[in-house]
């Protein structure tokens, strides 16, 4: 039974993490019909420099997000504008697909010649604590991790909900010509979009950097269950990828008892398949999945 | 596309474009016949054998990709599966190895049905997603099976020849086999885009709602193709087992592979009928260079990947499209109908438009980057034509 509850935190906990990436690889499908391959690159590199971090300077990872995260919402937005954009539109989903794995290649090759191909992991004087919750044992490195995706994607939604700029790009996202006829700069908000999104790849990576051992091409890992997750949950829906992957993530972590680690993560591709054979558009996705 | 306004050129130029063509044919196959002879040493003419199943892989992933505009970045998953299936036949049924490389490639289009009724049921990028999926799944599979696998131990596979084959003896077989596999591939990818069937493909590349609207069974049409290219990768993927004899499933089952596959092709053109065959050559033999020259280090993911960004953004097209461009300018304009590609279309209504009225073809532009393939091209582009005229 303590197990049972354990695994269930321990879901929880891992689901927080990808309902903010997921939330992240949303927002570019959203404002440039783009499947960002090099999501969980990003991820990964913003995890080394997490670590980077901490082993020259000795202060916590979490600090380093001060200079990741403006790193990465500028790299984000320049790559809009320099890469994405140039491409033309009448074959832009797919070749941007094929853009940004090359950005992911360079990334993991780039890791892997600069750091090493070594397992690195970040050791903090709290790593070993963990706290009993009703018989569960949760490692506070877990928890910071979830309270840090759990405080920016509740950030995210208010942006999105409560700024003007939140609205400008959410009016980009459900009709790009509409918007730009009230007199919103669908460009810029498409390049702000995407400075947001892989802004979130900043922050869960310095999260993954708390608590796994990473290496240059730990990203596989990652994409494959963070895009089953915003298929499930329809492509373009942030609120749909975040309910997609919670579950997922439960889902994950309860397999884990009877079937291990390795065969527990198929239940992404299960899901993948599975929702593609029933409902293409998703389980939350409105009229803007249908069409991709 | 390109070749069909090839067949123009030819018939407009008449016998001589025919004969050029004929002629060029025969080079190149005197070409690929005779390099097991020219090769210096075995080093060489294994790197050979590689490039050719580079070759094979391209071409087929291009039935889907060139025809349909489907770019998989995931085919690696095929060639693995018929590479294993070949293998597994071999080993525990013990028939013979071509047969097995034949039904391995069977079982493998059998299974594509099923992936193909999935991945291809929404446009574009579901199906990339699911095609990365496949190769992470059986990648996952494969290695934890050990018990049927070999997991990540390997899998040896019986050498198809005997003992008293001897390695040279056995590369320069495997290159003809090789070049005769691409053969057959190329001529099935001739046929089909010559065909009726082909010419709907193509309208689904260019337009699929409306090549849908046009009668052309749109979903019937790409799994077949699928299922086609699906075939033809798990016999390239059978072959190269029965020639490496061992498979791993780290290298079977690799995103790298199915990335290669698309920048070989894109880099030749995916619109042509032997780009895949000459990005193989240019690629293949530069990966082969660059692991010989620097070893297996991570650069050369560094270097697959700026290629492959510097191809999408600057020629899509390909090399093959690119050089016959600069042909058909010496020769006199084709005066029959051509096929135009939608993304040509776009770029000249825009190139028209903008000179008289460039405050709206800015406006019209990126409504056309609103979804791929879209039926509208922006009325306001049509209203600055009519104001031109």
């Amino acid at each position: 039974m303590s197990l049972f509850f354990q695994s269930l935190v321990l879901g929880v906990l891992l689901g927080g993490l990808y309902a903010l990436l997921a939330a992240g690889l949303t927002l570019y499908f959203g404002v440039m019909r783009v499947v960002m391959i090099a999501h969980s690159a990003f991820l990964i590199l913003a995890a080394y420099l997490a670590w980077f971090f901490t082993s020259e300077t000795g202060l916590d990872p979490l600090l380093s997000l001060v200079v990741t995260v403006p790193l990465f919402f500028v790299t984000g937005v320049a790559m809009q504008r320099l890469l994405i954009s140039r491409l033309r539109p009448a074959t832009l989903t797919m070749m941007s697909v094929l853009l940004t794995f090359s950005v992911a290649l360079v990334i993991e090759g780039m890791l892997g010649f600069v750091f090493s191909g070594t397992q690195r992991r970040i050791r903090l004087p709290y790593s070993g604590d963990s706290i009993e919750l009703f018989g569960a044992n949760i490692a506070v490195v877990k928890l910071i991790a979830f309270g840090l995706a759990a405080v920016s994607l509740g950030a995210l939604f208010l942006i999105l909900k409560k700024t003007q700029f939140g609205q400008a790009l959410r009016a980009t996202i459900q009709h790009p010509d509409a918007a730009r006829l009230v007199g919103i700069n669908t460009d810029r908000i498409a390049g702000y979009g995407f400075g947001l999104g892989l802004a979130t790849a900043a922050i869960g990576g310095t999260a993954l950097a708390l608590d796994s051992t990473i290496y240059p091409s730990l990203h596989w890992h990652w994409i494959g269950p963070l895009m089953a997750i915003i298929v499930v949950g329809g492509l373009g829906s942030i609120p749909g990828a975040a309910i997609a992957a919670m579950l997922l993530g439960l889902g994950q972590s309860l397999l884990q008892i009877p079937l291990g680690t390795t065969w527990a993560q198929t239940i992404f591709y299960v899901a993948l398949f599975a929702t593609l054979m029933v409902r293409p558009q998703g389980f939350f996705g409105g009229r803007l999945a249908q069409r991709f | 596309m390109r070749s069909a306004s090839d067949t123009t050129t030819a018939t407009s130029t008449g016998r001589g474009g025919m004969l050029l063509k004929g002629a060029g044919l025969l080079v190149l196959a005197a070409l690929v016949l005779a390099f097991p002879a020219m090769a210096p040493d075995p080093f060489i003419l294994s790197v050979g054998v590689v490039i050719m199943s580079y070759a094979v892989l391209a071409t087929s992933w291009n039935f889907v990709g060139g025809f349909t505009g489907y770019i998989s970045l995931g085919h690696a998953s095929y060639s693995g599966l018929g590479a294993y299936a070949t293998a597994l036949l071999v080993i525990h049924t013990g028939i013979n190895p071509w047969v097995a490389m034949l039904l391995g490639g069977l079982v493998v289009a059998a299974l594509a049905v099923p992936i193909g009724i999935a991945s291809l049921r929404v446009r574009g990028a579901s199906f990339v997603i699911v095609s990365i999926a496949m190769v992470l799944i059986l990648l996952l599979v494969f290695q934890s099976w050990g018990e049927v696998t070999g997991g990540s131990n390997g899998l040896r596979v019986p050498r198809p020849f005997g003992p008293d084959v001897l390695r040279p003896e056995q590369h320069e077989r495997f290159f003809y086999l090789h070049a005769a596999l691409l053969a057959v591939a190329l001529l099935a990818w001739w046929a089909i885009d010559r065909s009726r069937f082909g010419t709907g493909l193509k309208a689904i590349r260019e337009d699929e709602d409306k090549a849908q609207s046009l009668g052309v069974p749109t979903f019937s049409y790409k799994l077949t193709a699928f299922v086609v290219s699906a075939f033809f990768t798990a016999l390239g993927g059978g072959l190269y087992a029965l020639w490496f004899g061992f498979l791993d499933p780290i290298f079977q089952f690799s995103i790298l592979v199915g990335s290669y596959m698309v920048l070989m092709s894109l880099l030749g053109g995916i619109r042509s009928l032997f780009g895949p065959f000459l990005g193989a050559v240019i690629v293949g033999y530069a990966v082969e260079f660059f692991k010989n020259q620097y070893g297996d280090t991570q650069f050369h993911l560094v270097a697959m990947g700026l290629l492959l960004g510097i191809v999408v953004l600057f020629m899509p097209d390909g090399i093959i499209p690119a050089v016959s461009s600069l042909l058909r300018r010496f020769r006199p304009e084709a005066a029959s109908i051509r096929e135009v590609s939608q993304a040509d279309l776009a770029e000249q209504r825009r190139r028209t438009s903008s000179p008289s009225t460039s405050g709206t073809a800015r406006v019209a532009s990126p409504a056309d980057g609103e979804s791929t393939g879209d039926a509208d091209d922006g009325s306001p582009d049509r209203l600055s034509e009519g104001v031109q005229r």
